[in-house]
């Protein structure tokens, strides 16, 4: 049975992993470009990141492209597993209400 | 864990908010310079080919080199600043774009023999369509539906131009809502998705 994740149902937490489970498995999302979609700032993003990259759903990278460096982001299948199990569990809250 | 029905719902609408602006600002990085550009080719060329129609070979051969520098300049900036997404590790977009070459090929063979391009008007609108098939299938692979509508859109621009309208209005038609259709998607997606 599905159940609610405390770690993704966070207001920013599941804004982040919406849009990092909305690409494919293996594509990367660049941070500023990140932090740009969400409106969010360096620290917020930052601080939810790591407690995400903790839970072991997402992996952090960081790397230097044109000497600059660059952190890029992508779920892993352990947190896309949790969100798609969180979705079917607010899903069956909601589906709970039209009976 | 206790969650309200109403606290759901809100969920899940944030859910749907984040993925679609996530989709949007990616396609509108890579995407939108590229409609732009290939946009004021079409259009710059059909015009040219309505009004010096000796010139012909020569409008599209120099605006499909421009096209074709623009857009290698376009991918050589974003490499060189950062691209929003990259791909990690065993990637599919290789398999991807071989599909796409064999599946062009398929549609170019069957489209070609039912058409049956012969004079000029039949072959650019031959090749209008092609195009336009590449940008379903990139649409349809990628889930960047806009690409769907667009190819379908435009297809049906170029076959109402080629079958329903009078020869000599064909290239301006094209010019207008052709090349205007990929123009105009383009500024849309970079002033509203960005």
């Amino acid at each position: 049975m599905a159940e609610l994740d405390k770690i993704i149902h966070q207001p920013v937490r599941l804004r982040i992993m919406s849009s990092l489970v909305a690409l494919d498995s293996d594509e990367q999302v660049d941070f500023v470009h990140l932090r740009k979609i969400l409106s969010l700032t360096d620290g917020n993003l930052g601080a939810h990141l790591i407690k995400l990259e903790k839970a072991g759903y997402i992996k952090i990278e960081k790397t230097f492209i044109a000497r600059k460096p660059h952190t890029f982001i992508n779920a892993m299948g352990k947190g896309r597993d949790a969100f798609d199990e969180h979705v079917t569990a607010l899903k069956k809250i909601i589906g709970g209400s039209q009976k | 864990m206790d969650v309200s029905q109403e606290n759901a719902h809100e969920s899940l609408n944030q859910i749907q908010d984040a993925t679609i602006r996530t989709r949007k600002a990616i396609a509108s990085s890579y995407a939108s310079g590229l409609l732009i550009l290939w946009g004021l080719v079409w259009t710059i060329a059909f015009v040219g080919t309505h009004y010096f129609l000796s010139w012909v070979s020569h409008i599209w051969i120099a605006l499909g080199v421009v096209g074709g520098i623009g857009t290698f300049l376009i991918f050589r900036r974003q490499l060189r600043s950062t691209t929003p997404t990259r791909i990690s590790g065993t990637s599919k977009v290789g398999l991807r774009i071989f599909g796409l070459w064999i599946l062009l090929f398929v549609y170019i063979v069957v489209w070609f023999s039912i058409l049956r391009p012969e004079s000029g008007l039949q072959i650019n609108a031959f090749i209008c369509t092609a195009c336009m098939f590449a940008y379903i299938i990139i649409g349809l692979w990628f889930e960047s539906y806009f690409m769907v509508w667009l190819g379908l859109t435009v297809t049906g621009i170029t076959l109402v131009g080629l079958y329903l309208l009078p020869h000599g209005y064909y290239n301006l038609w094209m010019a207008l809502f052709g090349g205007g259709a990929i123009l105009g998607t383009g500024l849309y997606i970079r002033i509203f998705w960005n």
